[in-house]
């Protein structure tokens, strides 16, 4: 049976540490906007901790709540391509095909949750900072859109090497940047198809729900609720 | 052929060196390191990949094919961060990879503090220190002052011997919010100089006064692992917890219940929770504690700190008093901690040691194991194992220095040794440091970076990369067993740089005689070998026949540690019920002759008339003291609470804001006796209507170029007012006035736009 990849993210463990928003530029080469660009919107954060106020003070609450590529079953920005960038993969991603992309940006309008980001200039890295870049992921140019994708250098390899050394792949023995820096572990990866999954186990929890699940966008990403 | 000169860059042009190391392209392997990007101690994992490096043999520029780290993980084996890693943490690769990080040694050209610098060899650079030193020892070998960040593990011991043997005093540790109160407190209190190690994975119920235990404080990543497990790791049951502070952190953000106390009375609070306690008669009290005895009043019930006398100074209702006295003793296992601002006022000690008090009782009441240890020393052969003695205050030890300068004091320092320190940026105005650095003849910085104090140096030989680097560090807090983190270079050093150690070691050999005699190594892995091979006699993580085997184990594993690292917190758990976890109960040096601790209030710089507001400064979530600014990573991370991004900013309270006429995002200025910062406005429901609080981080003028010129340093309006006992600065301490001086397109606040607010409902606005 093909994976279906899947996230958990317990928003009772989330802290808002953000060890996922900074793990993740490092994993996935994505260039810092610097000031006058983010000024103007256009940092690229695939993931994002999203924080909503609640109460006046004393009383005052905060929620945090961890934002990424939701990997749709529908998902709304994949009909709406019109080069197939944006399709969806044998094992449930919403990939993004970098080099079909003409940077229409209907995706990114199509998308509820705001988590696809177009490049609306070269990205620059001044040395010798690009010596960091990770030799696996592609560097996206100017007219393109990108995106979240679970880290699918780090599922590719792990599926490689599973089948190199002829055996299946086991639940938890890789996780996308964001998940293994989790220190709360808030966030855990892994195979909806395999009923034994961590992933599996916890999304059947009376916690789970969708963000934005009524829109009928059928997320991968589970999102438990806080208990208090 | 004229074509063909038109093609290609001038990078291409480069010539190619023979590489030196043997790395396969496109495999990875993981090489064990530290995190150097505070003081926890995590262990890393650095993905070291084949890449293309342009760098200078021989004054050649070339291009070389080498091992390049490409990404940072936390050690699983490490008993600190057991395979997680933090934010901060993360960035370590942008030290490493930092265009403006220094690669040759360079010698000052313009004037002091002009940063005019011009690139020398190392001959040069070290044969003129030589000079100097050697001068100074004949003259007057004291005048040789060092001044760094606390250094870690086998670094403090050498430069304390090269120190001793040279005949000066020993090394200033200098850190703009250093940890002396608590530590003090905590000496007093348990016996143990050191911050606690919490159990959170076994708590039911944590009372935190002021810590920012998920964010800044102490060991944050060791901390968080087990907040997880506290909340959602045991099913069916929830560990709740209560922060108490006037402005949300990040942590508060996460609590069940958020109290806002009025600054300096957290310690009454504690009291008060204990006295209601006290009362309770269905608790055998122990009274005789040691944290109890230091409390004068406690034996007979605190009648001064009844939850209606404590309510009318904190501010914190009775009600709340006895609900939190009820929520600790009723909710299975509970433990209390404090951290931050409480103990940043003038009577921060006793606020740290009523409130270790309190903890005390809390065990005691409910006769339950303590969730608090502290992590045992390391049985180094040497004096490099945590001190015993009391803790020295960073605030008194620079204030120290810099008046010695000023006024010409005996010895005082003609040639400074600097490395990594910037009390430029961070102590308070009062301390005249740019004044004082100036003053000092002589200055030579061991920094990778031109800082606002570095920028003083006449000359800098600039140090490896932490990542290029032997490291070892011992840390103090977040394991229950004894941990000695040890890495050898995970890669080859991209620029011409030395390592600081090896640099002192080859100065203390030139110098000869007592120096070269107490420095008996060739090099600073020699030394930490010889510091390492006397542990593989004590029972650890490493299983070795012999003395080659043990070292090169070491190596591999990113250190050792006196127990192996279970799994997770289960195994925290494990190895803190079986070991001297109680902390109460190791009264190691008792307490004396010294008086019983009194509530005083606490003093505030600026009369509340003329500075009608309390001003809080406190840590930032990316950019920690300041010291981490120059990354753009973290300039570029959303600020968890505010969403800024590059920016400093000011919370008020919404009331605040609408009494003065500021709008979010508006220009305000802070005043306080001391100077004044201007900032963007970020209103906050967060945050009591008489504080104001600013982050610290930004205002840097002088910090390469993703830092300098942004924002504003508001540690560079604070009064140089102390806490009574350590003379630890009392950062919290100082009040201000606010006024908005322009509008939103004068300040420069960003803010992250890419949220979901509005769509596709009409939710609460995003603010």
């Amino acid at each position: 049976m093909p994976h279906k990849w899947a996230m958990v993210i317990d928003l009772d463990r989330c802290t808002g540490c953000e060890a996922c928003v900074v793990a993740c530029h490092a994993e996935n080469n994505i260039p810092t906007a610097g000031e006058d660009q983010a000024a103007r919107g256009r940092t690229k954060h695939w993931i994002r901790v999203e924080r909503y106020w609640e109460g006046e003070f004393p009383n005052a609450r905060i929620r945090f709540q961890p934002v990424l590529c939701q990997q749709c079953d529908a998902a709304p920005c994949e009909p709406v391509c019109p080069t197939y960038a944006s399709y969806h993969t044998s094992e449930g991603l919403n990939a993004q095909v970098y080099n079909r992309c003409v940077g229409t940006r209907f995706c990114a309008n199509a998308c509820p949750y705001n988590v696809r980001f177009f490049n609306f200039y070269n990205p620059v890295w001044e040395k010798p900072l690009n010596l960091q870049l990770n030799p696996d992921v592609s560097v996206r140019e100017v007219g393109i859109m990108e995106k979240c994708t679970f880290c699918v250098q780090r599922i590719h390899g792990a599926e490689i090497q599973a089948e190199a050394e002829k055996r299946e792949l086991k639940d938890g023995e890789f996780n996308p940047a964001c998940v293994q820096s989790c220190s709360p572990k808030a966030m855990v990866f892994g195979d909806l198809n395999d009923p034994a999954s961590e992933v599996s186990r916890l999304a059947k929890s009376g916690r789970n729900t969708k963000l934005l699940g009524e829109l009928g966008t059928l997320p991968n990403v589970n999102y438990l609720e806080r208990n208090s | 052929m004229a074509t063909l000169d038109s093609c290609g860059s001038p990078d291409h042009q480069l010539i190619r060196f023979i590489p030196d190391e043997d790395l396969v392209p496109g495999i990875a392997t993981w090489k064990p390191s530290l995190c150097t990007m505070c003081g926890a101690g995590c262990g890393l994992l650095v993905r070291v990949m084949q890449g293309e490096a342009e760098v200078v043999h021989n004054g050649q520029n070339g291009l070389v094919q080498m091992g390049l780290a490409k990404k940072l993980e936390g050690n699983p084996n490490h008993p600190v961060n057991l395979g997680k890693l933090c934010a901060r943490g993360q960035a370590g690769l942008q030290v490493l990879y930092h265009p403006d990080r220094l690669r040759n040694p360079l010698k000052r050209t313009g004037a002091r503090g002009s940063g005019q610098f011009q690139e020398v060899t190392w001959d040069a650079a070290l044969g003129e220190l030589l000079a100097q030193l050697s001068a100074l020892r004949t003259s007057d070998a004291g005048a040789l002052a060092f001044l760094s960040r606390p250094l870690q593990g086998q670094r403090r011991e050498l430069v304390e011997r090269f120190l001793k043997s040279f005949g000066a005093p020993p090394a200033i540790a200098y850190e703009p919010l250093d940890e002396a109160v608590l530590r003090q407190a905590n000496l007093l209190s348990f016996g143990h100089s050191q911050l606690p190690t919490l159990d959170l994975a076994r708590a039911d119920y944590l009372l935190s006064f002021g810590a920012d235990f998920l964010g800044t404080w102490n060991s944050p990543v060791s901390q968080s692992i087990g907040y997880g497990e506290m909340r959602q790791g045991r099913p069916g049951r929830r560990g709740r917890f209560a922060q108490i502070e006037s402005r949300m952190s990040q942590t508060g953000a996460n609590a069940d219940e958020w109290i806002p106390c009025r600054p300096g009375t957290e310690g009454v609070l504690a009291l008060g929770i204990a006295n209601v306690i006290l009362q309770d008669k269905e608790f055998v009290h122990d009274a005789h504690s040691r944290p109890a005895s230091l409390i004068a009043g406690w034996s007979d019930g605190l009648p001064d700190f009844t939850p209606e006398m404590v309510e009318k100074q904190t501010g914190v209702s009775a009600a709340a008093i006895a609900r939190l006295a009820h929520d600790l003793t009723h909710s299975g296992l509970g433990a209390v901690i404090i951290g931050g601002p409480p103990l940043a006022h003038t009577n921060g000690l006793f606020n740290a040691l009523a409130v270790n008090a309190l903890e005390s009782l809390v065990d005691a009441a409910r006769n339950q194991p303590a969730l608090l240890s502290f992590t045992p020393a390391v049985p180094f052969a040497s004096a490099a194992a945590p001190s015993a003695k009391g803790p020295q205050s960073s605030f008194a030890a620079i204030n120290a220095l810099s008046q010695s300068v000023l006024s010409g004091a005996a010895h005082e320092p003609k040639v400074l040794l600097l490395d990594n320190a910037n009390p430029v940026f961070s102590a308070p105005p009062a301390t005249r440091m740019p004044e004082a650095i100036a003053k000092i003849p002589y200055v030579a910085s061991f920094g990778s970076f031109i800082d606002e104090t570095s920028v003083w140096a006449d000359l800098v030989l600039p140090d490896h990369a932490p990542l290029e680097s032997w490291l070892d560090d011992v840390p103090a807090a977040g394991a229950v067993s004894m941990v000695a983190g040890l890495a050898p270079p995970a890669v080859r050093p991209l620029h011409n740089t030395r390592a600081m150690p090896d640099v002192i070691l080859d100065l203390g050999h030139q110098l000869g005689g007592s120096v070269a005699a107490a420095l008996p190594w060739k090099t600073y892995d020699e030394m930490l070998q010889a510091a390492f091979l006397p542990l593989r006699k004590h029972p650890g993580s490493i299983d070795a026949k012999d003395d080659d085997e043990f070292w090169s184990k070491v190596q591999q594993q990113g250190g050792w540690w006196s127990v192996p690292a279970a799994n997770g917190a289960a195994g925290r758990a494990a190895a803190n019920a079986g070991s001297g976890s109680a902390a109460p109960a190791a009264p190691a040096a008792p307490p004396g002759a010294r008086a019983a601790a009194k509530f005083a209030e606490p003093q505030f710089d600026g009369a509340p008339n003329d500075f009608p507001f309390y001003f809080l400064p406190y840590a930032s979530q990316a950019l920690g003291d300041g010291s981490l600014a120059h990354l753009p990573w973290l300039q570029e991370m959303p600020d968890v609470l505010t969403t800024a991004m590059w920016s400093s900013w000011v919370e008020l309270n919404p009331q605040t804001a609408e009494r003065l006429k500021i709008l979010p995002g508006e220009l305000v200025e802070i005043t306080s006796q001391h100077g004044s910062v201007r900032a963007p406005a970020v209103l906050s429901p967060g945050i009591a209507p008489d504080l104001v609080a600013m982050p610290i981080g930004q205002g840097h003028i002088n910090f390469g170029r993703y830092a300098s010129h942004r924002g504003a340093n508001p540690l560079a309006i604070l009064a140089p007012l102390t806490e009574a006992e350590t003379g630890s600065l009392a950062w919290a301490a100082t009040r201000v006035k606010l006024a908005r001086v322009g509008g939103v397109d004068q300040a420069n606040l960003i803010l992250y736009a890419g949220g979901m607010s509005g769509f596709p409902h009409e939710e609460e606005p995003h603010r």
